[in-house]
């Protein structure tokens, strides 16, 4: 290496202080392309490369189609956020984080009443308050809007009535905070209250004034926004069970908490284009509504997601407050800041829905389980936000992992007076999946089984299909139940703990990215798009829309592009914050970012690769076939000495062109079912988990304490180790805090009570328990290198799993979430006065003595295992439908099976009468049919 | 803001000079004798690594250290504090040379959505300043009032404890990030020694 540069003359060669530390302007570096720090390209990390193309490591699931293009550089290894150092400074900048010249601070206006019309609003006092910049009203944009389609029910601020405590009325801003604040009690505004409705079996019945009105398609005079019903199976196996069970369960609303309170800032350039700033999870729906309710085209916006402190699903609405920023920054023509306090983000919500679930289960005599009723009325609030989806998730994402017979769900999504609930981390899948798991337990109590043995007995394979259609490919169910059996020590410590401890298992399945985006329009439109750009300086620039929110989608774009081109993750920049310059991602839900974007990120990188691939070969002479791609260096296959340098072969397929160019996209392959409804719940693969929890319950004072949790996630292939480590902790605490603490708390009046972080009580790292984090890889693939969703899915197992823990501990079950100490207690003496003892500590906790069905299940596990292994490794590629367990030939689809096999997506007139809670709501017509009786 | 009742105009402070050595420096601004500390460093002083995140107490996100203690700033008057040394997240890195607490929290996974992380940082930060060999529960204690919502704490215990690691000198500290050789350069190795054995 040559002495290199000198930053300014009078230096050179090594200068050190006598402390060590270098001086700054005398340093010697060296010129572009003359060489890095490291002398040597380092050797290809053989652990890293897949034994299919020469490497060393293991592929216990079979090869995979990105196999070819690995090259040990970053997939697999554990690696700190990209952003880390931004966050670690004090650096990254959150929504209320952006300060602009001139700003201003927007108050807004919120609503008194639950429910009420809205008369008049004066504003003149407001307006001739000294500070004041600007007003605006629900009349300042009338036009709706929404995160689906079909749903678009809300608006920047009231237009005619408002809906709940702490619906928007109108905003104000001003010079300042104080004045702002003191220009609310100014609004002179003129109410009609109407009677609200708090309960949501309430809203299945007519009311005066619906809270909101679907014309023809509104049913009768309901408050109920979206039914469902869905029918799958032969219904006659249910007829006579060895075991069935039926729960009611009652699970509270619980709200994100993420520590970021909502905040935006909006800015009319001079130029007359919207400069948007907030921390969204899915800024392309802000960016469509945002076009929509100004009246303004989408490339007149440009909308900056900042850094965002948490999401959750909590930030993935276009928000009316968003829509208020923007109005009084065209108004005053200053940028305009909104931050919310904690109170304001309860009262904006769309956090998991309070639900009502009814689940009823039976198996037969060999333990097979012929059939899953659900029937779940879930609490929607004010507005639809994602409820219409949340509806139909209730249902159909239990439908796996499990081989059933039978499977009947209805569902009911009913609005009420209440803060609109919405997507929230499992989105729609955790209450009902919590139900299922713990019917499970029960029903394995009742068989005198192990759960996990009555678990491994009845999973559907690799590559088959639900009975609700969904294409189930990668499947590492299997591996999680066994790897948390054998770290927990399950087999000596379940159900013979003593009193007051105990030890229960949950299982979970989740999306792994929604099959359908949200807007299909055009149909062909990709679901996710990176483009990436190398210049001269050999560093990669990645445009991307995949929105950031803390769980490291950029460093996993990041981590794709580096490894594929084998360029050190550092030369990889992934620019992902503005829509002016990243192209058009759907946004962070439903878990599709690492499978979809990552995905888009590695067609766009391999373009580049075979650009400077085509490159090596016109310098070297060997046909990209015979080339590796290492560490800055493209060399020969068979002789590593023939080769050039990466920034070399940058520089030939540059020429004349300038900056390599490339766009990757990725839209899901077509697939599901016909029926109404088949689409929701589709995604081109499917993410499995298993958690085992230990409790400790203090049977005196009904406190539990999760003490530990072993945690086995199949996400495909952990991209990032460490990232996804920290997803499966994390989605404990949230799962946990469900469990335990957290809710959202009604009074009798219908208003929140409990809207701060003191009352609504988040897990503290006192209450963490100790989680043994397992990643099982069952390679997806279709997935990027055969990764899946590491983000949602893990949250689901731990509830059921605490739940029937606290089963084994004490011998009760309770279904009423969260299992705060009173509950737990009052449930403790009821157990007392039914078995008249005195002293809690003289009730016996559950003892299991295996039955002769211990042995089928057993055996059957293990036909299953040998199946599976087969199915998974491609060995046996048959096809395979729900339903081959109960004899059905696995190459006819379900729809066609024998007769007594349905499908169905409306109840019978027959059924009508014997429909859960949520199923009344198949009892009213809809108005277009009422009208045709008249 | 729900409520029809009438919110009078905030009592406004007089106007103060407010001074004290924040970050080693001293400043000297211009707020009223009612602004909470936490207004004063993000207005005033411009340290938006301070963050709001409750405004109650609730969720440590805005701890600073006031004097080596860690200090709650939503709850705390700037007058109360003023000719005190106040080291906020900005303050705990050495020019470039990160703290190893900030090392530590990036390489370990205690910081995912990172707004939470400058109040973990300081509280962590003043444990270590007193206690380089904290327990586990010691650990623990010193966040316990800290909310964190992405990690579930089990990867910042862990950070926390490498920190301390290195404060007690076990562990060499990583050099700053923004080092003038950083290994990424694009022209990579040298051409002529080239290991050999690779696979293909």
């Amino acid at each position: 290496m040559s002495g290199g540069y000198k930053q300014q003359p009078g230096g050179g060669g090594n200068i050190t202080r006598k402390d060590g530390k270098r001086v700054a302007g005398k340093q010697s570096f060296p010129p572009p392309g003359s060489g890095g720090s490291r002398p040597q390209m380092a050797e290809r990390d053989l652990q890293f490369i897949p034994e299919t193309v020469g490497g060393r490591e293991k592929q216990p699931a079979g090869a995979h189609v990105h196999d070819r293009i690995r090259t040990g550089t970053t997939v697999g290894k554990s690696m700190k956020l990209v952003d880390s150092n931004a966050k670690v400074t004090g650096q990254a900048w959150y929504g209320d984080d952006v300060r602009l010249p001139n700003e201003c601070v927007a108050k807004i206006l919120r609503s008194p009443h639950h429910y009420a019309k809205v008369i008049s609003i004066d504003t003149s006092k407001v307006e001739a308050l000294p500070g004041v910049l600007a007003v605006a009203t629900g009349q300042d944009s009338t036009t709706s809007f929404g995160v689906l389609p079909v749903t678009k029910d809300e608006h920047a601020m009231a237009v005619d009535k408002v809906r709940h405590v702490g619906d928007l009325v109108a905003c104000v801003a001003a010079v300042d905070e104080a004045t702002a604040l003191h220009a609310l009690s100014l609004f002179e505004v003129e109410y009609e209250e109407l009677e609200p409705v708090f309960d949501p079996k309430k809203g299945l019945e007519d009311a005066d004034e619906p809270i909101h009105w679907r014309g023809k398609y509104h049913l009768a005079k309901t408050n109920v926004q979206k039914r469902v019903f869905q029918e799958f199976g032969d219904r006659s196996l249910i007829d006579k069970p060895s075991a069935s069970n039926h729960n009611k369960w009652t699970m509270k609303g619980v709200h994100h908490g993420f520590t970021e309170p909502h905040a935006v800032v909006a800015h009319w350039d001079p130029n007359g284009r919207l400069q948007l700033y907030t921390p969204s999870q899915v800024p392309h729906y802000t960016h469509r509504a945002l076009s929509t309710v100004l009246a303004v085209p989408m490339h007149q916006i440009n909308v900056i997601r900042t850094f965002v402190g948490g999401g959750f699903g909590g930030k993935s609405d276009p928000f009316p407050h968003e829509m208020c920023a923007a109005l009084l920054s065209r108004k005053c023509g200053r940028p305009v800041r909104i931050t919310f306090d904690r109170e304001e983000v309860y009262m904006i919500n769309r956090g998991r829905h309070p639900s009502h679930i009814e689940v009823k289960m039976s198996a037969d005599k060999e333990a097979r389980i012929t059939g899953f009723d659900i029937d779940a009325l879930i609490d929607g609030g004010g507005f639809a936000s994602f409820g219409h989806v949340t509806s139909y998730y209730n249902g159909v994402l239990a439908t796996a992992p499990y081989e059933l017979g039978s499977f009947h769900y209805t569902g009911a999504r009913v609005w009420t007076n209440k803060p609109a609930s919405g997507a929230m981390r499992g989105h729609g899948a955790v209450n009902t999946r919590c139900a299922v798991e713990v019917g499970l337990d029960q029903m394995a109590e009742d068989l005198s089984i192990d759960p996990i043995d009555l678990r491994l007995a009845n999973l559907l394979p690799p590559h088959s299909r639900t009975i609700s259609g969904f294409r189930i490919t990668s499947n590492g169910m299997r591996e999680a139940l066994e790897r948390v059996r054998e770290g927990s020590d399950w087999d000596n410590k379940f159900r013979q703990l003593p009193l007051g401890k105990g030890i229960g298992i949950g299982c979970g399945f989740f999306i792994s990215g929604s099959g359908l985006p949200i807007h299909w329009d055009p149909n062909k439109f990709p679901h996710a798009t990176v483009h990436i750009q190398v210049d001269m300086d050999g560093g990669v620039t990645v445009h991307s829309g995949a929105a950031d929110i803390g769980q490291g989608s950029t460093t996993a774009i990041a981590q794709v592009v580096a490894e594929v081109l084998a360029l050190p993750i550092e030369m990889i920049h992934v620019r992902s914050h503005e829509s002016d310059t990243s192209p058009v991602d759907l946004g962070s839900y439903s878990s599709r970012v690492t499978f979809m974007n990552a995905n888009a990120a590695i067609r766009a990188a391999i373009e580049i690769r075979d650009k400077l691939l085509n490159a090596a070969w016109e310098m070297i002479g060997y046909h990209p076939d015979l080339l590796v791609l290492n560490d800055r260096r493209i060399y020969y296959k068979h002789d590593p000495s023939i080769g050039v340098s990466y920034l070399k072969a940058l520089h030939k397929a540059q020429e004349d062109k300038g900056a390599l160019i490339s766009s990757g996209a990725y839209r899901s392959p077509p697939m599901g079912g016909i029926h109404k409804g088949a689409a929701a719940g589709l995604a081109p693969a499917y993410s499995f988990s298993a958690y085992v929890a230990e409790t400790d319950v203090d049977i005196e004072t009904g406190k539990i304490k999760c003490t530990n949790v072993w945690a086995a996630h199949d996400c495909g292939r952990a991209l990032n180790p460490l990232a996804v480590k920290g997803q499966i902790i994390g989605s404990c605490h949230m799962g946990l805090g469900q469990v335990i603490s957290e809710e959202m708390v009604y009074g009798r009046t219908g208003h929140l009570q409990n809207a701060n972080l003191l009352e609504y009580k988040i897990p503290s790292v006192h209450e963490m328990p100790n989680v043994v984090p397992i990643i099982v890889e069952s390679c997806d693939p279709e997935g990027p290198f055969g990764a899946k969703e590491a983000g949602e899915g893990p949250l689901l197992p731990i509830l059921p799993a605490v739940v029937n823990s606290v089963y084994d501990a004490i011998g009760i079950r309770i279904n009423d979430l969260p299992l705060t100490p009173d509950t737990v207690y009052f449930a403790i003496e009821k157990k007392m006065k039914a078995q008249s003892v005195d002293d809690p500590l003289e009730l016996e906790s559950p003892r299991l003595i295996h039955s002769a069905m211990q042995q089928v299940v057993v055996e059957r596990a293990a036909q299953h295992k040998v199946r599976d292994v087969a199915r998974q490794r491609s060995d046996d590629t048959s096809a395979y439908v729900n339903g081959v367990l109960f004899g059905f030939d696995p190459n006819i689809p379900l729809e066609d099976q024998v007769e007594g096999w349905r499908s169905a997506t409306e109840p019978l007139p027959g059924q009508l009468a014997e429909l859960g809670f949520a199923g009344k709501a198949w009892l009213k017509k809809e108005q277009r049919e009422l009208e045709g009786d008249n | 803001m729900v409520g029809t009742e009438h919110v009078d105009m905030l009592p406004v402070g007089a106007k103060e000079i407010w001074s004290a050595k924040v970050n080693g420096e001293d400043v000297e601004v211009l707020t009223t004798s009612n602004a909470t500390l936490l207004d004063v460093l993000r207005d005033k002083v411009g340290t938006l690594g301070v963050k709001r995140g409750c405004d109650l107490g609730t969720c440590g996100c805005c701890t600073v250290m006031v004097d080596g203690q860690p200090q709650l700033s939503c709850l705390t008057f700037a007058g109360q504090v003023s000719q005190c040394e106040i080291i906020t997240v900005e303050g705990l890195a050495d020019g470039a040379h990160l703290a190893p607490i900030q090392n530590c929290f990036a390489k370990y996974g205690g910081s995912q959505c990172g707004f939470c992380t400058p109040g973990f940082l300081i509280s962590a930060q003043s444990l270590l300043n007193t206690n380089t060999s904290p327990t586990d529960e010691e650990v623990k204690t010193a966040i316990e009032g800290n909310l964190c919502r992405c990690t579930g704490y089990q990867q910042i215990v862990e950070s926390i404890q490498a920190a301390a690691a290195i404060h007690r000198g076990e562990v060499e500290a990583e050099a700053p990030a923004s080092s003038p050789h950083p290994d990424p350069h694009p022209s990579g190795p040298e051409e002529p020694q080239m290991p050999p054995g690779h696979a293909r």
